[in-house]
Parts: C-alpha cells; sequence; structure tokens
C-alpha cells in the first residue's frame, strides 16, 4: 500500500488530541521519542513504520473521542501495548496515531467470589498473578514474554504460550470485554458469565482480531485456584522423531494433561547449553522435552510426574531430569528460554517463526526443517510447545553473509517452509499474529471466501478503515 | 580470669607482612582504646625482619609477637592452630581477631574448637560493650539482608574474623615502640598431616578480594570477546575485574572473578556494575562496597537501587567513552 | 580408600523469597521456600565424582528440623547412598561451636569414613565454619576452599585449593575434611530413578540419644556465642541517575560519573 490514503496529522489534529488526553501525552515532533514505537519484537527495517504522533489515554471516553477525530480527519490510528509483538501487528505501517495503552494499568477489581478479575489493557500480564498470589488465585495466560507483555496485546493476539496444553489459550478466559469500536462507540460485550449466548459471540471476534476491531478498555479474565505444586521433567531422546512420537502418548496412556510439553531440537539444545555452558549431556541428546507438571498438591503433583516420566522412559528417553524447586526449574527451563537469545548472539540476521500444524504432524514438519537446513546451507533450530503442535522454527543466517544474500534465500525457505505447512493441514501464525509480517501467506493458508467474510466483518466495523489498517489482510479484494 | 589485652593475627606471604594486617590494626587500635588495654600482634611465619615487624608498631601494635618457624612459612592448618593454642594458653588475651581471608576463614574455627572459644565470621562492626566489656561482633547475615550483633559471654577469648577492606589501614607513626618477642615453637605443635606440594601463582590477575577499585560485568556484555573492553575499565580505574555468577557459569571468566552468595564477598572502596542488573545473589556479594556505580541500560534495573550513581545506557558506548575520559584526565584528578 | 563419604547437607531459605518484617526488623520465614544449600550441592557433586571414579558410599546427613529430610531426599535423588538426621530438641539454637560437635559426632558414629566433603558455607549463616569445625572436633586435617580433587588412595587426597593470589597442590592423610567451591563440578540434575528411590528410602533420624553428647556442650547451652541483636542494614544510598540513550547524551553522562567519582575521591 503505497498511495497515500490517509490524511497526515495536522497542527491542529495535534491540538484537539492534546485537549483530548492532556498536553504532556501526546507526542510528536520528536523522531527520536517517536522511534521506539516505530516496530515490534519483529527484527528487521523493512517491518518498521514511524507514527506521526502517539498518543496515551487513561479513560476509554478518551479513545471513543479519538475515534471519532480519527474517523473525522481520516487518520490511521494503531493501538500498542508493550510492544512485544512478534508480527508487527503493533506497528503504524500507515502513520497516523499510535495509541499507547501504557497508562490504562490499573486492575479494576478481583470478584473472589466469582473467581473473576477486572483489569485494565495495560497491565503487565506477569502483574496479575503476582497481584493475585496471596488470594490463592491465577490467570492461566502463560506468554513467554509475561515479564512485559500486557494483558491488552496477549487479548489482542490471542496469545498462547507455555501452558496452553493443560490451560488453553488466551480466548478460553476472556469473559468479558468493554471495548472502544473503530468508529468511537464504548460497548460493553460479555460480562461476569460462564455461559452465554445472546446473540454472536463477539468476544471471540475480538480476541485475536489484533486491534483491528476494537480498543479494549476493560478485560474480565477468568482465574483458577492457584497451583500449590509444581514439578519439571527435562527428558532426552535419541531422535527427535523419538521425542514427538511420545508427546501423545503420555496423555493417552497415563490419562495425564501435563501444564506445558515443550520440544527442542538438537541444534536448538545444543546452541542454548553452549551459550549457557550447561553441563547437562546435551551433546548425546537428538532432541528433549520439556514437560511440567502442576496441581493442588505435593503428592499429586509427585504421583503425576512419576506417571509421566515413566511413560517418557518406556518411549525411549534415555534419561528423565526432575525439577521440583525454583533453583533447579529456572535450570531447566532456561535451556529453552535462551534458545532464542543463543542464536541471537550467533547472528542478527533471521526469521522467528511461528508455524502450527495438528499435533501429529510435528515429526514431518521437524524433518521438513532439517531438509531446508541443509539444502540452503542455514541453521534452523526448530523449538516450542510441542503438546499443542505450535514450533517455533527459526531461520538464521550464517553470521558471515550479508543482508543482499540472506534475503531472497530466507524468502524461498519460507516459502517452502509454509507451502509444506499448508499440506500438513497447519497453519502459518500459532499464537504470534498474523500482523502485517505474514500477511502477505495468508492465500497459502485459506481461501478467498473465508478471507472475503474477514473483509466484511472489517468494513462493517471499520467502514472508514481506521483501526491497526493493513493488517492480517488487504481489505481491496485479491491485493 | 585475667585477661591480657586485645590481639590481631596478621598475615604474612612470602616474609611480606600483608597490608590486611594493618587494617586489623585499626580495629584493634579502636578496641584497646575502647577497653583501656593492651593491643599486640601476633604473627606467625619463618625469618621475619625486624623492620617488618616494626611496622606493625608503627601502625599501632603495643607488643609484637613473632612465632617463627620453618614449617610456619606458608599457611597449613594443623601447626598454625596448635602453636596459637600454645600461646593462648599461655597469655589469656581477651580478644583475638583476624581476618576474614582463606587463611583466617580456616585457622579461626579450627582453633575455636580446640580452645572452647566463640567465633563470629566475616564481621564489618567491632565495639566494646560498656558494662561488661565484651566483645559486640556485627556481621550481616541472609545474603546481607540482616545484620546481627553477637557477643560471648562466658568463654575467652573471644574470636571474630573481619571483612577485608571494611576499615582503612592504620596510619604510621614513626617513633612508636615496644617489645618484639620471637618465639620458637615446640616440635610437636610443628607436625602437619597435610603438605604443600605446590603454588601456582594467578598470572596476571589482580585479586578480587584485595582490590580497592572492582569493575563487575554482568550478563548485559552478551558474550565472552565483549569482556575486554570492561577489562580495559578496570585497568584505567586501577581495579580488579570481577563478574556475576551468570557470566562466570557461561564460562566467559573463571570462578575466582565471581561475586555473590556462591562467589566471594567484597567491599572495595569503589564497585563499578557493568551491564550488572543486580540479582539478590549478586547484591549480597557486593552491598557494603563503599561508593557503588553502575551501568546498565534498563533504567529499571536492580542494581541502581542500592548504587550512588547510575549511567542509564548502552555499555558498549558508555565504556568505552569512560575509559577514554579516564586515560585522558590521568593525572589530572 | 576407606569406605565412606561423609557429605553435610544444610535445608536453608532460598535468598530470593527471603522477606523482612519491616516493622519489627526479623525475617519471615513463613512461606519461604527451603531448599538444599547451593553449596553444599557442590559437595555432593565432588562426592557423587568421587565414587564414580573410586568407588565407595556416600552418607548425607543434616542437622535441622524434621522438615530437612526434604533436603536429604534431594542429595538422594542426586545420587547419595543413604542419609541420616540428626534432630532433637536439645540442639535447637546451637551455634557453629555445638554444631560442630553434633555433626562431628554422628560422623564418628557412621564411622569407616576417608573423607567429609562440605560446601565451602551456607548461604543463610554464611559462617564457613562448620566444616573446619568438625575437623578440629575430628581431630583430622581440613582443606579449606578445594577447587579439584586430583587424587584419591587409601591414605592420601591430593586437591588443589584456591585462594587469594593462586591455587596451592595440597596433601592430605586421610581421613579429612574439605570443604569445596563451586569449581569442584556443577551439580547434576536429580533423575526420575534417584527421585523414586529417594521416595522409598528411608531417612535415619539420630536425636543426642542415638549420640550421647554433654547436653551442656549443645544447643543453646553449649554455644559460646549469643545474638543480642537483629536489625535491618541501614541502605542510605540515593542513586543519581544520568541518562545516556543516545550518542549526544553519552559524553554529558560520562563526564559527570568521573565529576562524581572524582569527588568521592575513588579515582587514582
Amino acid at each position: 500500500m503505497t498511495d497515500r490514503t490517509y490524511s497526515p496529522v495536522t497542527n491542529e489534529i495535534l491540538q484537539e488530541l492534546k485537549a483530548i488526553v492532556g498536553e504532556r501525552y501526546v507526542i510528536a515532533g520528536d523522531d527520536d521519542k517517536l522511534e521506539p514505537y516505530s516496530h515490534d519484537e519483529v527484527k528487521g527495517e523493512q517491518y518498521a513504520h514511524m507514527p506521526e504522533c502517539v498518543v496515551r489515554p487513561r479513560k476509554a471516553e478518551e479513545i471513543a473521542e479519538i475515534m471519532k477525530l480519527a474517523n473525522r480527519e481520516h487518520v490511521a490510528v494503531t493501538p500498542r501495548g508493550a510492544g512485544s509483538g512478534m508480527s508487527g501487528g503493533a506497528v503504524p505501517i500507515e502513520g497516523g496515531i499510535v495509541l499507547l495503552m501504557d497508562r490504562m494499568n490499573d486492575i479494576v477489581e478481583l470478584d473472589k467470589e466469582n473467581m473473576m478479575i477486572t483489569v485494565e489493557p495495560g497491565v503487565v500480564a506477569n502483574d496479575i498473578n503476582e497481584y493475585l498470589a496471596e488470594y490463592d488465585l491465577f490467570y492461566a495466560g502463560y506468554p513467554m514474554s509475561l515479564e512485559t507483555c500486557f494483558i491488552g496485546g496477549n487479548v489482542a493476539e490471542n496469545a498462547g504460550g507455555g501452558k496452553a496444553v493443560k490451560y488453553g489459550v488466551t480466548s478460553r478466559y476472556v469473559l468479558g470485554l468493554e471495548v472502544v469500536t473503530p468508529t468511537g462507540e464504548i460497548v460493553e460485550l460479555g460480562g461476569k458469565l460462564i455461559k452465554d449466548v445472546t446473540g454472536y459471540n463477539m468476544i471471540q471476534l475480538m480476541v485475536g482480531s489484533e486491534g483491528t476491531l476494537g480498543v479494549f478498555t476493560k478485560i474480565v479474565l477468568k482465574l483458577m485456584p492457584l497451583p500449590k505444586s509444581q514439578v519439571d521433567l527435562l527428558c532426552l531422546f535419541d531422535s527427535a522423531e523419538q521425542a514427538i512420537e511420545c508427546v501423545p502418548q503420555i496423555m493417552t496412556r497415563s490419562g495425564i494433561i501435563p501444564t506445558a510439553i515443550e520440544f527442542m531440537d538438537r541444534t536448538a539444545v545444543r546452541a542454548a547449553c553452549e551459550y549457557l555452558n550447561e553441563s547437562i549431556p546435551y551433546e548425546q541428546a537428538g532432541a528433549m522435552l520439556l514437560i511440567t507438571v502442576d496441581g493442588p498438591s505435593e503428592e499429586q503433583v509427585e504421583h503425576d510426574y512419576m506417571q509421566i516420566g515413566d511413560q517418557c522412559m518406556e518411549a525411549g528417553a534415555s534419561e528423565v531430569y526432575v525439577a521440583d524447586n525454583s533453583t533447579t526449574s529456572e535450570r531447566v527451563w532456561k535451556v529453552r528460554r535462551n534458545i532464542g537469545e543463543a542464536y541471537n548472539v550467533i547472528s542478527k540476521r533471521q526469521c522467528a517463526e511461528d508455524i502450527v500444524v495438528p499435533p501429529a504432524c510435528i515429526p514431518a514438519i521437524v524433518g521438513k526443517l532439517g531438509e531446508l537446513s541443509e539444502k540452503y546451507d542455514v541453521m534452523m533450530p526448530c523449538f516450542g510447545h510441542a503438546g499443542d503442535g505450535n514450533l517455533h522454527a527459526r531461520i538464521v543466517s550464517p553470521p558471515e553473509w550479508s543482508d543482499e544474500q540472506w534475503e531472497p534465500v530466507a524468502e524461498k525457505i519460507l516459502n517452502e517452509l509454509y507451502k509444506f505447512t499448508a499440506q500438513c493441514g497447519g497453519r502459518i501464525s500459532g499464537e504470534h499474529g498474523i500482523g502485517h509480517k505474514r500477511k502477505k501467506y495468508m492465500s497459502y493458508f485459506v481461501s478467498e471466501g473465508y478471507l472475503d467474510m474477514l473483509r466484511a466483518v472489517k468494513r462493517g466495523m471499520d467502514p472508514n478503515n481506521i483501526l491497526n489498517p493493513g493488517k492480517i489482510f488487504d481489505l481491496q479484494g485479491k491485493a | 580470669m585475667k585477661a591480657s589485652g586485645i590481639w590481631i593475627l596478621a598475615e604474612q606471604k612470602g616474609g611480606k607482612i600483608a597490608d590486611v594486617s594493618f587494617e586489623l590494626l585499626t580495629r584493634g587500635i579502636k578496641l584497646s582504646e575502647e577497653r583501656g588495654c593492651e593491643l599486640a600482634a601476633v604473627i606467625l611465619g619463618k625469618d621475619l625482619s625486624d623492620a617488618d615487624l616494626q611496622e606493625l608498631i608503627d601502625r599501632g601494635a603495643d607488643r609484637v609477637i613473632c612465632i617463627e618457624a620453618e614449617q610456619l612459612d606458608h599457611f597449613l592448618v594443623e601447626p598454625y592452630s596448635n602453636c596459637l593454642l600454645e600461646l593462648l594458653g599461655e597469655e589469656r588475651p581477651e580478644v583475638l581477631i583476624a581476618a576474614a581471608t582463606s587463611t583466617g576463614r580456616t585457622l579461626m574455627p579450627y582453633l575455636a574448637i580446640q580452645a572452647n572459644a566463640g567465633l563470629t565470621a566475616d564481621c564489618t562492626e567491632l565495639s566494646i560493650e560498656k558494662d561488661t566489656g565484651n566483645l559486640l561482633q556485627t556481621r550481616p547475615a541472609i545474603g546481607g539482608n540482616i545484620m546481627a550483633t553477637i557477643k560471648t559471654p562466658e568463654h575467652r577469648p573471644q574470636m571474630a574474623t573481619v571483612r577485608p577492606r571494611s576499615a582503612p589501614p592504620a596510619t604510621r607513626h614513626k617513633g612508636r615502640s615496644g617489645p618484639i618477642e620471637r618465639f620458637k615453637p615446640s616440635e610437636g605443635s610443628l607436625g602437619s598431616r597435610v603438605k604443600r606440594l605446590s603454588f601456582l601463582p594467578d598470572a596476571d590477575e589482580k585479586p578480587l578480594g584485595d582490590a580497592g577499585v572492582v569493575v563487575a560485568v554482568g550478563k548485559g556484555i552478551k558474550k565472552a570477546e565483549n569482556i575486554a573492553i570492561v577489562k580495559e575499565l578496570a585497568d584505567a580505574l586501577g581495579g580488579a575485574l570481577g563478574a556475576t555468577r551468570e557470566v562466570v557459569d557461561r564460562g566467559w571468566l573463571s570462578y575466582p572473578h565471581q561475586i555473590g552468595l556462591s562467589g566471594q564477598t567484597i567491599s572495595p572502596k569503589l564497585y563499578v556494575g557493568v551491564g550488572v542488573s543486580g540479582t539478590i545473589q549478586h547484591l549480597a556479594g557486593m552491598q557494603t562496597s563503599e561508593v557503588i556505580v553502575a551501568i546498565n541500560n534498563d533504567p529499571e534495573a536492580q542494581i541502581f537501587k542500592i548504587a550512588d550513581f547510575g549511567v542509564v545506557g548502552n555499555l558498549f558506548d558508555v565504556v568505552p567513552a569512560m575509559v577514554e575520559k579516564l586515560k585522558a584526565g590521568r593525572g589530572m584528578v | 580408600m576407606a569406605n565412606k563419604i561423609v557429605v553435610p547437607i544444610k535445608q536453608v531459605p532460598e535468598t530470593k523469597s527471603v522477606k523482612m518484617d519491616e516493622k519489627t526488623g526479623t525475617v519471615i520465614r513463613e512461606g519461604v521456600d527451603s531448599i538444599v544449600n547451593p553449596l553444599d550441592l557442590y559437595a555432593i557433586e565432588a562426592a557423587l565424582r568421587l565414587r564414580d571414579r573410586y568407588g565407595g558410599e556416600i552418607v548425607g546427613i543434616s542437622m535441622g528440623p524434621k522438615k530437612s529430610v526434604k533436603a536429604l531426599k534431594e542429595a538422594v535423588s542426586m545420587g547419595v547412598d543413604s542419609a541420616i538426621l540428626l534432630s532433637d530438641r536439645a540442639f535447637a539454637g546451637s551455634d557453629t561451636w555445638a554444631t560442630s560437635l553434633i555433626l562431628a559426632s554422628a560422623i564418628r558414629k557412621i564411622g569407616d569414613f576417608g573423607l567429609v566433603v562440605c560446601g565451602e558455607r551456607a548461604t543463610d549463616g554464611d559462617t564457613g565454619q562448620v566444616g573446619p569445625g568438625i575437623a578440629s572436633f575430628l581431630g583430622i586435617p581440613a582443606l579449606t576452599y578445594v577447587s579439584r580433587i586430583q587424587d584419591l588412595s587409601d591414605k592420601l587426597c591430593r586437591a588443589e585449593r584456591l585462594i587469594e593470589d593462586g591455587r596451592e597442590i595440597l596433601e592430605t592423610s586421610l581421613p579429612a575434611v574439605l570443604t569445596v567451591i563451586k569449581e569442584a563440578g556443577e551439580p547434576r540434575l536429580p533423575t526420575l530413578r534417584g527421585k523414586k528411590r529417594a521416595k522409598d528410602l528411608d531417612v535415619q533420624i539420630w536425636g543426642n540419644d542415638e549420640l550421647g553428647i554433654d547436653p551442656d556442650k549443645i544447643g543453646l547451652k553449649g554455644s559460646p556465642t549469643r545474638v543480642v541483636k537483629i536489625y535491618r542494614p541501614k541502605v542510605a544510598r540515593k542513586c543519581t541517575i544520568a541518562e545516556a540513550k543516545d550518542e549526544a547524551s553519552v559524553g554529558p553522562a560520562v563526564d559527570r560519573m568521573c565529576g562524581f567519582l572524582a569527588d568521592k575521591g575513588v579515582l587514582q
């Protein structure tokens, strides 16, 4: 979308914005200050775009006024949380206004009797659980960036994360939303109800809409009793196939659903262990599973992990390590969490992928990654949430390559990888979202009829295409 | 029981008196004044010169007791403990303090058991309780989260080790005089079941514990090769290079550099944290430093909460700029 | 070598989770996770490596309340062969002198040991006195700050000791006490097999009836030292912040920092 379809943010508009939110909460005219809002966690300048101004509202009413103003003046508005997204969803690719939600960070209400919490979108995901700990409750969302990401972004992206095997993804926990629509109305959706069939399920439409259908201003989340005990198992297997085949057996044979099942292939494990100087005998392992079990008592969790551990041994695990305190738990999770960082040190040029396939197809995908890695001579560590079929493959450029060498190769690999993923019945993104980073690959995975449905919804709710334009799909037919 | 004063245990390396001994004298002078008694410095070794021993007098000792034997050249726990035990029995000092060095922290607990004496480790403050004359020994515990004051009401001597660098060295006053007594211990005291086969000195690195300035490097340095720029800063400041646990665990620096709960506890005059976030384990090892400064790009980093001065910025820009500034300013400051 | 290696193990509160009661200035013990003293893990690892190389049997011992069984079981799940808990009201309030006596008495009762391998210190008390104290009570040599055990035979142990300005190679007769530092080896993780063995293993519990120590020498009564006051350290630091976010601000920030250091008199 190169031709300019939006109006610029003029001085008059800036004055109006300042009148709405207060002068000090509008950032404009200083590139240094605007630059942090031109990108999210996606690497690469081609995915960045500068906003014309950043506005930091405090109330839903202010956002409603901003949306009305933007519709009247035809200025694009891009909502933004903590900027920890992995698909460019919060990048203002049409310039205009970035709506920064950081000031809306109150925990509005804890309703212990209903086991629900109402929060504003700018609350850091992890802070919810820190707040809840003394009440023996917890919110089950667990994105890997939980110490920085905002709950509003989690809802907008329908974040998944590490505990989805047992607890599912964000959408399962969102019961109510207060939303400012793209045209500036404030609407309440759902509420403190476990069951609700009054009309279309608009909440589920909003969750994962990547900021294109509305701006959340209040979120009602369902809570769970806080598990009293948690144990992690680090299981070493000779091969990736062996590890992956073990995954469904863990659940079907033991009858226990673990909280998390993370997969790491040989390449990923080696990089992380070398980076961390970890002494577990990783060199003999073809792959590892990191399995977490939680539950209401130590006895229960001990029973569960021993069952699951036995299953892994029977499935051919060469060793199962048990981490049942914070020191050892930190040590095993460190391996998983530092894979990304290890490769960031190895090379600046890389793609972080988020493919999701039916869980049984994971061995096929892992095989394909190995094949592509050899064919193009790049590193392709593969790790992710094996229990739910969501894999974070990284495609890492050899450190000595230039951008010119790297980009065409990356493009070819992604094309092949996505085609194969589609053949497996998979999708391009399990939890990071499409944003604008993966938009052009949408047609590999979904039909034109499906895209038309999405377009119809967007046109109906945002007739002027003001809210986060240019994300997920292009509005103009087969663009 | 009649007691005969305050003793400090001076240390020597290769016949030279170690600086930490003079810090102990500072402690000893204060205590002997508070108690109104004599201050003695005890030292074990071989062939110590009168001139060297006189320095202990010059810096405040009223008396020097030098226990000499071939076998006492290097620290070995059994002969050191036996010789001192013999002397303690004869002289019955009220207080014996040593430095919390690898020697002090080995010898003192071994000796305390034999002498049936109470011992407090790694003290940062010492004073005399007015009414009773007891030694009040204050030390950090639980990773520096609390301070505990401890005394030994009924056992003598009252023994304590003192954290190196927690007091300045006593100054030298020419013209002071006092007896220098040389003792030859009995053969029976000198036996050791431990033999010292060899010693491998650290090639060129400054020991962390003795350093007045420590520049510590944290995870923010990203990789081993980058440590060179922090080393340059340490050199420019004339200090030693320290590290967080993370950096040592990754093999970027060796263990003797590690500061914190599973490494060393230091109290330099100046601590500079570079890319150090400030985990509680690290803080436990350095928060008694006199001046703490930190360079970190995260304004929320814990280290800033206990620092005196912080630069929020990219260490790869800030550190080289600082090195340059220090080199340029050398001699001017 | 003699049959057994004894490893004393202490259960400590996890430093990360230690909280202070701001009003009373005391440590809140409730709800704080207890772990094996991190430095004892190096001792366990060192002992396991010796057993892997030379054979023998490792006995873990701990002094503390009944719940310290958990720490011993953790050691067993790493590979320690058996475990004994020293637990008795009469032991409560022991300082390092009395603790050393109790542990030494237990080790004597265990008998037939070649080495006692300890962590260099515990992360709560942070004294490092119990290792040498045990040796002193047993009347055997103590090698502290051991970074590497080079060789072990029936009668001798050769080890490297890390001190301020280098490394000493020492040789001691056996039995002896070693206190080890982190370089002795990164502790192995407990295995599923180990956990199962630990679960089934009965930890023996010895009180003073078993040890028969003079009651005047243990517990608070037998401890020469007394804690007279506990308080929170004053943190009187106020951090001056200089921002160096871009190229232009690096210079001024560094100037301010160097000015600050000069004012404090810490530049050479």
